[in-house]
């Protein structure tokens, strides 16, 4: 096993965890309680889509600060209020904008921070730019990919809070995908799992 | 004379309830539980349910066969969302409008319906000129159900209500949440109150 996702259940869970379009890069899915039960040192990375119920994961924290502490690699997406579940993430709200594009020229001020890194061979920063729902302040010796209008972060991997790797981002891509809404994220997770298949799980995409 | 009767308002997503539970809290008319405390006294006790785009269809089939009581007893379920699982006997998975454009969210009333009597329906398009949040396709209707608002030139059903053998009615919206509160958009206000009413059966 290799890619575990937690799947809350939502129309939009369903269809983007379920969904022929991505259903190959998740070996296993589960639901939030199951965690109780479950022997996470089988996968190399567990990941959590946008808008799962924080309290449905927080009272798992323990247990996902023990995955981590031996090496493991959980990848939050946006709206899940991570901060109530994995160590160390401190997070700040912002309002969202759903209208910005509207404005001709307008620019939501979403910057690539390392394009060097190796996501931004999988995805633009054009891919991460639909709308903006609030940022980290980061631990010192985090890498920063993506920040918001304000360069403050929106997207990036940790691997100094614990001995494990956590990829965290506000950007909330599953839910307007599996809303069959905002092309942008769609684009976002044809890059991004690709990403997470390849170079954190380490197998072919 | 206002109803003495509660509404269960299923909770489901992380954070505040939405603008609409709230009113019918308000109104003494709404219970509010979280979809993780439900239990099956909950539907046993409600004269009306509303669920959310939010609701986990794969835990709600447990309370399958509590909605079918509510509504074999006469009861009303005012449904937002796709329908990704058949929750009770008849439903069928949503169908949405690939890549949709402009001209396939066109949006036409089918049927008369109280909840929106008077109320353009294409006034929903568009939220601040953007069309698409009220919904791009529809859950397929069960046999015997009624459209009420169509989607695109098609006319796919994207709001339906269904009157089962006990008399129950169940109301299918496949979109965003509609009659939320303090909306961009007004006229969800305006229906708000008319969607308690019908859930309660006040209405229609």
């Amino acid at each position: 096993m290799s890619i575990l996702a937690i799947n809350p259940g939502t129309y939009y869970h369903i269809e983007s965890l379920e969904g022929p379009r991505y259903a190959k890069y998740f070996d296993q899915l589960a639901r939030p309680e199951e965690l109780a039960d479950l022997d996470l040192t089988q996968f190399n990375v567990v990941l959590v889509p946008c808008r799962t119920p924080a309290d449905r994961l927080a009272p798992f924290a323990d247990k996902l600060r023990a995955y981590l502490d031996q090496g493991g690699t959980i990848v939050s997406t946006g709206e899940s209020d991570s901060q109530h579940w994995l160590p160390n993430v401190k997070f700040t709200p912002q309002p969202t904008n759903f209208w910005w594009w509207l404005t001709p020229g307008a620019d939501l001020g979403v910057r690539v921070a390392k394009p060097e890194h190796s996501l931004f061979t999988y995805l633009t920063e054009k891919d991460c730019t639909y709308h903006l729902h609030g940022w980290f302040d980061v631990p010192e010796g985090a890498e920063v990919l993506v920040v918001n209008e304000r360069k403050l972060p929106i997207l990036y991997v940790d691997q100094v809070s614990t001995k494990g790797r956590m990829v965290v981002t506000s950007l909330d891509p599953f839910y307007h995908h599996g809303s069959h809404f905002m092309p942008a994220t769609t684009r976002f997770l044809d890059g991004f799992l690709p990403w997470v298949r390849e170079q954190l799980d380490g197998k072919a995409a | 004379m206002p109803s003495q009767r509660q509404l269960l308002l299923i909770h489901s997503h992380y954070g505040s309830p939405p603008g609409l539970f709230q009113h019918a809290v308000e109104q003494g008319v709404g219970t509010i539980v979280r979809e993780r405390d439900l239990t099956r006294a909950h539907f046993d006790a409600a004269s009306g349910l509303i669920t959310t785009t939010h609701i986990d269809q794969l835990g709600f089939p447990v309370w399958s066969e509590a909605v079918q009581a509510l509504l074999a007893r006469g009861d009303r379920w005012f449904f937002n969302g796709h329908i990704l699982r058949e929750l009770i006997p008849g439903l069928r998975t949503f169908v949405p409008i690939v890549k949709a454009k402009r001209a396939d969210l066109v949006l036409t009333r089918l049927h008369p319906h109280p909840i929106f009597e008077g109320i353009e329906q294409s006034s929903f398009e568009e939220n601040k000129g953007v069309a698409g949040f009220y919904g791009r396709g529809h859950n397929p209707m069960p046999d015997g159900a009624v459209a009420i608002n169509g989607v695109s030139a098609a006319n796919f059903p994207v709001d339906w209500e269904w009157t089962l053998p006990g008399g129950g009615k169940m109301f299918s919206h496949a979109g965003n949440d509609i009659g939320g509160m303090g909306s961009v958009n007004k006229s969800h206000d305006l229906i708000a109150p008319r969607l308690i009413s019908w859930t309660l059966g006040d209405l229609g």
